[in-house]
């Protein structure tokens, strides 16, 4: 046993440290119970139904009614319950002073007699309270009763009124809702003529269309024969505006730089409008800033450098990518003059 | 939680040398966890026997009793063995020499001998706690750093970087991470811990060394003062 008690083995050591990691493991497997996320409705709005309630509030009344009706029952049923009790009598203790002398043994006799006459007496009254009390008490039941058959009857009534009221209210709409439907035949009705009418029309205009354009076609025919001459000529015209419209599209694009730095130019509150600098601008084909320099000062360097920062900040023009590669050549490097009354 | 951001599937998808640092921490973080228990379990043991001894040999049992009563040399351990080896130095000196100094010194000496043997055994393996104490959340991060490498390597490829493409990649590479310190927190708490244990048993130890050496002390001293007079 000293011997055991010497040694640690490893065994325990190793079976507690694998079982240490395979709990760490299974904490992190284990999916934990989560709530169910509620289930996204389409509708915007998110609302349950929690009753149908009928149209007409009839049977709702007759069920709210119904409760009340039952309580003075209760309560006419536990008035008597409560009033028992209090009739628990106090016995009239008999004198027992015994006296030896006779007189005082007649007295004592007397006396008895009296106590149990007034005892019977007692007896008696208590009896005739008691039915009087169970007389009021019934008395008090029937009331009661006849008070709810009455307020039944009433409910009833009011009831009845009501439903006669609602079927009333229900004839007129559905009388209502009739000629309402009446009045719609009759709208659709002369719509339908209307929209027959305007088809009829439509199929005048389409024939008649028909006629101008087969006239026009044959037009058409006759002319083609002397059109291959004027052919020629509008090609030639189309490549010269094509030119123009590349001419156009450098002088565009040369505004949008302009725009776009005056956009984000800000004039020093000094400058004059005679201030006039020029920029050289040099531009990557992406678009990119490679740099801007004054080619001619102003002499205000505040206005230079106000000049420079604008374009460095409207940097890079994008639209230069949508260019032609011949007018984009041209824009590799090209000068910007700037006049603060350009902007002013 | 998403199936896919579950962490062993973190694990089984991520790069190679992540998983093979993975499986590096995991083997430290199961050897740290065999040290502890097994030390945690021999340290409560040696506390246990001390107690026992002490209780025994402060019962008033003669000494040379006490010396024949205790098993062999090799496995005794703890104070038994302080008490050994200091004892069996001073009865083979005693009737060697009459100096009552050389006796008392080399029962010193045995004594420290047997304590320096006694410290090691407290404390074998306490140092492997601390070097992965220290390491394991160092190559746990060389994990997350390779697999975030890994991760911005191909996103490099992608035409456009968004969350949901980068996530999975940084999820996978920070569980490197957490298994690094994983691994490392209980090393360190239980390395202060167990190392605090065994300095206060080497204590008890050295201070019965102490007194048992005093006890002889006044053997030797009665006995020299005898023989003068």
């Amino acid at each position: 046993m000293a011997k055991r008690e010497r040694r640690v083995g490893y065994g325990w050591p190793v079976l507690l440290a694998i079982g240490v990691h395979i709990a760490a493991l299974m904490l992190t497997i284990i999916k934990w119970p989560e709530s169910e996320p509620d289930p996204t409705s389409s509708s915007v709005v998110q609302a349950t139904l929690v009753r149908a309630e009928t149209a007409t509030d009839q049977p709702q009344q007759t069920e709210d009614s119904a409760p009340p009706a039952s309580q003075p029952e209760e309560e006419g049923a536990q008035e008597p319950e409560e009033s028992a009790p209090a009739e628990s009598s106090e016995e009239p203790a008999p004198d027992s002073d015994a006296e030896v002398t006779d007189s005082a043994v007649e007295e004592a006799k007397a006396e008895a007699q009296r106590l149990q006459e007034e005892a019977q007496r007692a007896a008696e009254q208590r009896a005739k309270a008691e039915k009087r009390r169970q007389a009021e008490a019934e008395a008090e039941k029937k009331r009661q009763a006849e008070a709810e058959a009455e307020r039944k009857r009433q409910a009833e009534a009011e009831a009845k009124k009501k439903r006669q009221a609602e079927a009333a209210a229900e004839k007129k709409r559905q009388a209502e809702a009739e000629a309402e439907a009446e009045r719609k035949r009759q709208a659709e009705a002369e719509a339908e003529r209307k929209r027959q009418a305007e088809a009829e029309a439509e199929k005048k205009r389409q024939a008649e269309a028909e006629r101008k354009r087969q006239q026009e076609l044959a037009e058409r025919a006759a002319q083609a024969n002397n059109s291959s001459l004027d052919s020629m000529i509008s090609d030639e015209e189309q490549s010269i505006a094509n030119a123009k419209q590349a001419n156009e599209a450098a002088n565009g694009f040369k505004n949008l730089v302009r725009r776009y730095v005056e956009q984000s130019w800000n004039v020093p509150s000094n400058a004059s409008s005679e201030l006039r600098a020029i920029v050289r601008i040099q531009l990557l084909p992406t678009g990119e800033l490679v740099s801007a320099t004054i080619t001619q000062s102003s002499g205000n360097s505040a206005f230079d450098h106000s000049v420079i920062s604008a374009v460095e900040k409207a940097a890079p023009f994008r639209e230069m990518r949508e260019l032609d590669a011949s007018v984009k050549g041209r824009f590799r490097e090209f000068n910007l003059d700037f006049n603060p009354e350009d902007i002013r | 939680m998403n199936d896919s951001m579950s962490i062993p599937h973190l694990i089984m998808n991520a790069s190679l040398i992540v998983q093979l640092v993975m499986l590096l921490l995991l083997a430290a973080s199961i050897a740290s966890w065999i040290i502890i228990f097994q030390r945690s379990i021999a340290l409560r043991r040696a506390e246990k026997s001390y107690r026992d001894f002490e209780d025994r040999f402060w019962s008033g049992v003669d000494l040379n009793e006490l010396y024949r009563d205790l098993p062999a040399e090799q496995e005794s351990l703890g104070a038994e063995h302080v008490f050994r080896s200091g004892f069996r130095e001073f009865n083979r000196l005693m009737p060697k020499t009459q100096s009552t100094d050389a006796v008392l010194e080399g029962v010193q000496r045995g004594q420290r001998v047997a304590l320096s043997r006694e410290e090691d055994r407290l404390q074998l393996h306490l140092t492997f706690l601390a070097t992965v104490a220290s390491a394991s959340p160092y190559i746990g991060l060389f994990g997350t750093v390779w697999g975030i490498m890994g991760s911005f390597q191909s996103l490099s490829m992608a035409q456009q970087a968004t969350l949901s493409t980068v996530a999975p990649w940084i999820a996978e590479a920070l569980v490197a991470t957490a298994m690094g310190l994983f691994a490392a927190i209980p090393a360190v708490i239980f390395y202060n811990r167990l190392s605090a244990h065994a300095g206060r048993l080497l204590g008890k130890y050295e201070n019965f060394a102490e007194e048992f050496h005093a006890i002889l002390h006044r053997n030797l001293q009665g006995r020299s003062e005898r023989e003068a007079s």
